[in-house]
């Protein structure tokens, strides 16, 4: 699965540990999620989407892995 | 997230406490040489209630520092939480099915005794260092 938190976090101007805060995970679970490391569940990928105020395919989607 | 059946967070402290207490202790008893009870005696003798305090005290220390939460506990800890349990259980029971398959029936108690902490020691061992792998990265990738 992939992922444009960063680019999000970029236009939000936000930092790791400022989304990490906002929806109550530790900096390391962002960063994992950001670089592909760790697939959140669907209540955490609600929150980010949430925090970034757009719908979940905007900000995570299916590769040719999945 | 909500997270079942784990102690809070300061109890890892607690259990950090508990064990490094039993390690003079266990020193000790190896100096005077206690060795369980002699055969044929009653359970509540003075050599027994040693070996029980001592163990006891090891055991709730381990299983303290195992299960307790993490300063920020979330999904992911979970996840590797789980990860490190399994790898620590399989862990476990290939050294202890190589023990068996190699060793014979006197050694039998020993490692029985042994494997009454070892798979919690995995677990932690293979936890600690799967979050200390996590961090590294998360250093590593710094913004």
């Amino acid at each position: 699965m992939k992922n444009n938190i960063r680019v999000e976090r970029a236009i939000k101007n936000i930092t790791q540990a400022d989304l990490a805060d906002l929806i109550g995970v530790s900096r390391q679970t962002i960063n994992t999620i950001e670089s592909n490391r760790y697939v959140p569940s669907t209540v955490l990928a609600l929150k980010i989407a949430r925090v970034f105020e757009k719908p979940v395919e905007e900000i995570f989607m299916l590769d040719d892995k999945d | 997230m909500k997270t079942r059946f784990l102690f809070p967070y300061w109890c890892k402290f607690l259990g950090v406490g508990l064990f490094l207490v039993h390690l003079p202790v266990m020193l000790l008893k190896k100096q005077l040489g206690f060795e369980g009870a002699p055969e044929g005696t009653s359970i509540f003798n003075s050599n027994h209630l040693f070996f029980m305090i001592t163990t006891l005290t090891m055991l709730s220390g381990l299983v303290l520092i195992a299960f307790s939460k993490e300063r920020i506990e979330d999904e992911q800890i979970t996840q590797l939480r789980m990860d490190s349990l399994q790898l620590a259980i399989y862990l476990n029971y290939i050294v202890l099915i190589i023990s068996l398959a190699f060793t014979n029936k006197n050694d039998f108690w020993d490692i029985m005794r042994l494997n009454m902490w070892v798979p919690l020691m995995f677990f932690i061992l293979l936890f600690r260092w799967k979050l200390y792998r996590n961090n590294r990265f998360t250093k590593e990738d710094e913004i």
